[in-house]
């Protein structure tokens, strides 16, 4: 609780501090420069029904911040070296306990060849690697079918390599940028996945394995349309305690769960014509895997996709809105099978959250904003697989409509 | 006293010198280091979006912004394609996701200038008014059918005496037809100064570029400063 309030305070501060003076701090070292840029967010979620986001949103939660700090520096023309630190809570997530976001070394051979290593931020889709950064986006929340908060570290980073780079095709037919990656993901123990097995008395200590996959995306020559596709394969491992649901008095024995298919394609589509922004992406993710030291089997088939617009009225004032749609099916075989009947029926709200959204967003300055944003969902999806919403705080049940306003603001400098 | 046979000629010039012209709103110039008189839009777009650090002679080459005002306004528009808030958005997803650093922004020609004569590699631009004292003029080409051809014989127009006197410059856009062979089979007037234009058509005309399997064609700003 100490650490939460600490944190919030920290924020908060940082929030009024901003409006006075906030400015990229930049200094030189050998003769070439150092930069230093930061970023926070607060908001609140009230739910007139079903808590989500692990937070107590059917009471109203302010449970909702973040911050990161980052400092790069160009070590020679070709080789710029940089990390950024990362730190939230979000309900029962994060709980403030920091990370390292991104930690790279990064040599530009080309423009059409480069490599990164380190910690790196993975390209998957428009904002995998953006979707922290709420001060870019016009939505408050991206969409949770595609870019589910709760979920965010199961594709936000792996400790590995990238290689990149552009490519001007002839004749005018655009640009093309591509990237390739192969790395280690690694789990906090205080994100999504963990919680979400908490609620079978599973205690997660471990949760990672080898992550790797491209993206492609092309410029092309109709101005202001970007198309591209990612895929993402992993191999996942789980480990820690669960209790034994075929003997509940033996208490906790040892828990596994591992990949034996973990993949995700997903396509997309930008189009910009004046303050106009049109966005779509889908995602297939498709993860069949051991569960509970081989005795069981699970196949979760997820399908996520939304179409956004957003309109810049003027300098200050932005609107949007999207249409978010989640379906999960789920089936488990062996011996589990008889505690997890097979869910198919996308029909229902067990394994459907369908979310429409209105937003607005007011910049303050160059670097504050607020929004303001509804969302009127059906389905709650807490099926196999989560999806914002958990059993542990929703232990009433839940109901099939939430609708929820969040507001949010952020700085950046 | 101003020369009365000076007359028609500087009628002439501040009547067809308000002619309004894009690249005549600025001017692209970099550090005594680039080696290169010229650069495609295509390769100066790479540069400002970070996609590029070095030319295609192997010129190392950074970028710098101006913080706003016409200058700004109408390289985003005419290099960039993009609005001053797309391309903040751009570099910030570069800064917060590492893959890239925030280009220097400064606040006016003078300061623009200043930088771009100390940094090595340093390419920004500038208002078409402004001084360039320390820096070198980058033309700009502007190649249009996605041919990207070399200039590999460039010569520099003759400053009209009278007019460099006066003080009068300014910024001639054209338009070129290149053969096949390199050499230029024609030249249309896009916007400036006529006068300054026929000094820089007469140069332009003399100009080579790499042979292509086909005809192509570039757009070229060449800048006139009377004070250089």
């Amino acid at each position: 609780m100490r650490r939460r309030i600490l944190g919030l305070g920290f924020v908060c501060a940082w929030l009024c501090a901003g409006s006075i003076s906030l400015r990229a701090q930049e200094f030189k070292v050998f003769g070439r420069t150092v930069q230093v840029h930061g970023f926070a967010s607060q908001g609140f979620v009230y739910t007139n029904d079903n808590n989500w986001l692990t937070m107590n949103t059917s009471q109203g939660s302010a449970a909702f911040t973040d911050f990161g700090l980052n400092t790069s520096y160009q070590v020679t023309d070709k080789l710029r070296v940089g990390a950024q630190g990362y730190d939230r809570n979000l309900g029962q997530l994060g709980q403030y306990h920091p990370s390292l976001d991104w930690a790279v070394a990064d040599y530009r051979f080309k423009s059409w060849l480069g490599i990164r290593g380190g910690k790196v931020k993975t390209t998957l889709g428009l904002y995998t690697d953006t979707q922290d950064l709420d001060f870019l986006q016009a939505f408050a929340l991206l969409p949770q079918s595609v870019y589910p908060t709760d979920l965010r570290e199961a594709t936000i980073a792996h400790l590995g390599g990238d290689i990149y780079g552009d490519i001007s095709l002839k004749h005018r037919l655009g640009d093309l940028s591509y990237t390739a990656y192969a790395g280690h993901r690694s789990d906090s123990i205080y994100s999504g996945y963990p919680y979400y097995l908490s609620s079978f008395g599973a205690r997660i200590t471990s949760f990672g394995g080898l992550q790797y996959g491209a993206d492609l995306r092309w410029r092309n020559p109709v101005k202001g349309l970007l198309i591209g596709a990612s895929r993402l394969n992993e191999d996942i491992t789980g480990r820690g305690s669960a209790l034994n649901p075929f003997n509940l008095a033996a208490g906790l024995v040892p828990y596994s769960e591992a990949s034996k298919a973990d993949w995700a394609n997903q396509f997309y589509g930008r189009y910009t014509v004046g303050r106009l922004r049109i966005e779509s992406e889908y995602r297939r993710y498709w993860r069949n895997q051991d569960l509970f030291n081989g005795t069981s089997e699970s196949f979760a088939d997820v399908h996520g996709w939304y179409v956004s617009g957003a309109y810049r009225i003027c300098k200050r004032l932005q609107i949007g809105s999207y249409y978010s749609r989640y379906t999960i099916t789920n089936t488990v075989a062996g011996a589990l099978a008889a505690f997890y009947p097979p869910a198919t029926d996308t029909s229902l709200p067990d394994n459907h959250d369908y979310d429409k959204v209105i937003t607005g967003r007011v910049d303050l300055n160059k670097f504050w904003n607020v929004k303001i944003e509804g969302h009127f969902m059906n389905g709650y999806g807490s099926g196999p697989y989560p999806n914002g919403f958990y059993t542990q705080v929703n232990p009433q049940g839940f109901s099939p409509n939430t609708n929820a306003l969040v507001l949010k603001t952020s700085l950046n400098f | 006293m101003m020369n009365h046979r000076l007359f028609p000629l500087v009628a002439v010039v501040m009547m067809f010198g308000s002619v309004p012209t894009v690249a005549g709103e600025f001017k692209l110039i970099a550090n005594s280091s680039v080696k290169a008189d010229s650069i495609s839009t295509g390769e100066l777009k790479k540069v400002f979006l970070e996609e590029k650090n070095a030319l295609h002679d192997g010129t190392h080459v950074e970028p710098v912004l101006e913080k706003g005002g016409p200058a700004h306004q109408a390289f985003l528009r005419e290099c960039l394609g993009s609005t001053d808030d797309d391309l903040q958005t751009y570099y910030r997803v570069l800064v917060f996701t590492g893959k890239g650093s925030m280009p220097k922004e400064l606040g006016s020609d003078a300061e623009i200038v200043a930088y771009v004569a100390k940094t090595r590699g340093a390419i920004g631009y500038v208002s078409a008014e402004a001084s360039a004292e320390g820096v070198k003029t980058l033309a700009i080409e502007d190649v249009r059918n996605g041919v990207e051809r070399k200039l590999i014989t460039r010569v520099e127009p003759a400053y009209p005496e009278t007019l460099k006197r006066l003080n009068i410059g300014g910024t001639v856009r054209l338009q070129l037809t290149v053969a096949p062979k390199g050499n230029i089979e024609s030249v249309q007037l896009l916007g400036g100064n006529p006068i300054l234009a026929e000094a820089a058509v007469a140069a332009v005309k003399q100009w080579m570029y790499t042979p292509s399997h086909s005809r192509t064609t570039a757009e070229v700003s060449i800048p006139f400063d009377p004070k250089r």
